[in-house]
């Protein structure tokens, strides 16, 4: 069995490329007048939170470490290193990476911690570094499991996650309008993943896609980007604050006091942490599902349409 | 990579996009319109039917009347913030009102108005 196996930080060896890129789409949106806009405090935001999600990966990488170093002792199975399993790995880890994503925007508790990527109302390079500090809590290293217990070394699995980060940066952009048909076809690209950060109604809950844009076209879950309605950046209810504390742990705050309000039934708390977003035992909030409700019944031509089938 | 080069390059990283974003004219508020105002409060409440719009006489912020109620529109950089006044806590000083919204992701704006304009305000939103 391979014991010790090493592959790059290539997250880290990134963060030289995310400052120049992030330089070169300011140049290009101040030479060409058009391809995205930025604001100091919210760009600021964004790049302290990408510095904090690095920090914390630091300080506590080794819980998810752990975790798999202990599934690699029990597992029989030993893949061991070769180009193609690191392949199969990038692409089943890319599977993974579908799943958790839409566990992020199905499931509150995950949704708290993944939120503050889509708090921002700009949609540039630097939205893509606003990542979160509190993934670790969400437990969703589970997911992961399998592919440790098929004979993934941990390692390669780390080094194919940073690398499906590093992919999902550029396409934080609206500087790039539409790619050539085929590499839209199976590729997550900018206009797809801009559809993915529009609180449009239409938009919600729509392309987890990391790398491969394939997963949501076989889990139903794609959208297309219309050019008739232009992504709407942000969340619901959009943030008042640039405070990276409150950022990071707003949706914690209130979920938490979601949880512990007098008068509920233990179903209904446990619905506040791990129903999907909007939830209430009132029915006082929307969902996705209401927001889409709601808004076919103020435009019922749009039935049928991309986001309302 | 090395820890202290890491965070070289993070900080100078962050401090030199700041200052460049400022020095180039984006730090500068977003100044709101009545139609302007108007569109951000439907933006996040698009149930809601407008009955006045009150707009600062700075531009950064508006009161919005609604059958649902008063609320604020707010400049939030180049973008709009809003929320309900119903639950938020009020309090005036000599150029400002200061509003305390009970929501960890907005907890507060500073409003600056005049006297008549504080006037104006308390009045509307006493109506609803």
């Amino acid at each position: 069995m391979t014991e010790t196996l090493h592959y790059p930080d290539v997250v880290q060896w990134a963060v030289p490329l995310f400052v120049i890129a992030v330089l070169a789409e300011i140049a290009w949106i101040i030479i060409r007048k058009r391809g995205g806009r930025y604001e100091t405090r919210d760009a600021v935001t964004s790049l302290v939170m990408g510095a904090g999600s690095v920090a914390v990966g630091i300080a506590m990488g080794f819980i998810a470490w752990g975790f798999f170093m202990l599934l690699w002792q029990i597992t029989p199975l030993d893949l061991g290193s070769s180009w193609w399993v690191v392949v199969l790995c990038f692409v089943l880890d890319d599977l993974r990476y579908y799943w958790v994503h839409r566990f992020g925007h199905r499931v509150r508790w995950v949704w708290a911690s993944h939120v503050n990527h889509h708090s921002s109302q700009h949609y540039n390079l630097t939205t893509a570094l606003r990542q979160t500090w509190t993934g670790t809590f969400t437990m969703m290293m589970i997911v992961r499991a399998p592919l440790v217990l098929l004979g993934f070394h941990p390692a390669m699995i780390l080094f194919v996650g940073g690398l499906n980060l590093i992919y999902q940066f550029w396409i934080h952009t609206e500087a790039i309008t539409k790619l050539p048909r085929w590499f839209e076809k199976v590729m997550n690209t900018p206009s797809h993943h801009r559809v993915h950060h529009g609180r449009n109604a239409r938009y919600l809950d729509a392309n987890y896609a990391g790398v491969l844009i394939i997963w949501d076209k076989m889990f139903g879950t794609f959208v297309p980007e219309l050019d008739k309605e232009k992504p709407d950046y942000g969340l619901v209810y959009n943030l008042g604050t640039f405070n990276p504390l409150r950022v990071a742990f707003h949706e914690w705050v209130g979920l938490l006091r979601d949880v512990f309000q007098p008068g509920l039934t233990l179903k209904e708390r446990f619905k506040y942490a791990f129903a999907p977003p909007g939830y209430s035992h009132d029915g006082s909030r929307d969902t996705s599902e209401t927001i889409k409700s709601k808004h076919l019944l103020r435009n019922p031509s749009d039935k049928g349409t991309p986001g309302f089938n | 990579m090395p820890l202290s080069i890491l965070l070289i390059l993070v900080g100078g990283g962050i401090g030199g996009i700041a200052l460049l974003l400022h020095f180039l004219g984006k730090s500068q508020p977003v100044v709101l319109t009545d139609n302007t105002a108007r569109a951000a409060w439907l933006r996040l409440f698009p149930e809601d039917t407008i009955t006045n719009v009150t707009v600062s006489d700075s531009g950064l912020a508006a009161l919005i009347v609604t059958d649902q109620g008063p609320g604020l529109v707010w400049s939030f950089g180049i973008d709009t913030v809003a929320r309900p006044l119903g639950d938020a806590e009020i309090t005036e000083s000599k150029k400002r009102l200061k509003i305390r919204f009970p929501d960890f992701s907005a907890p507060r704006a500073l409003i600056t108005l005049s006297e008549t304009e504080r006037t104006d305000w308390r009045q509307k939103m006493a109506q609803t």
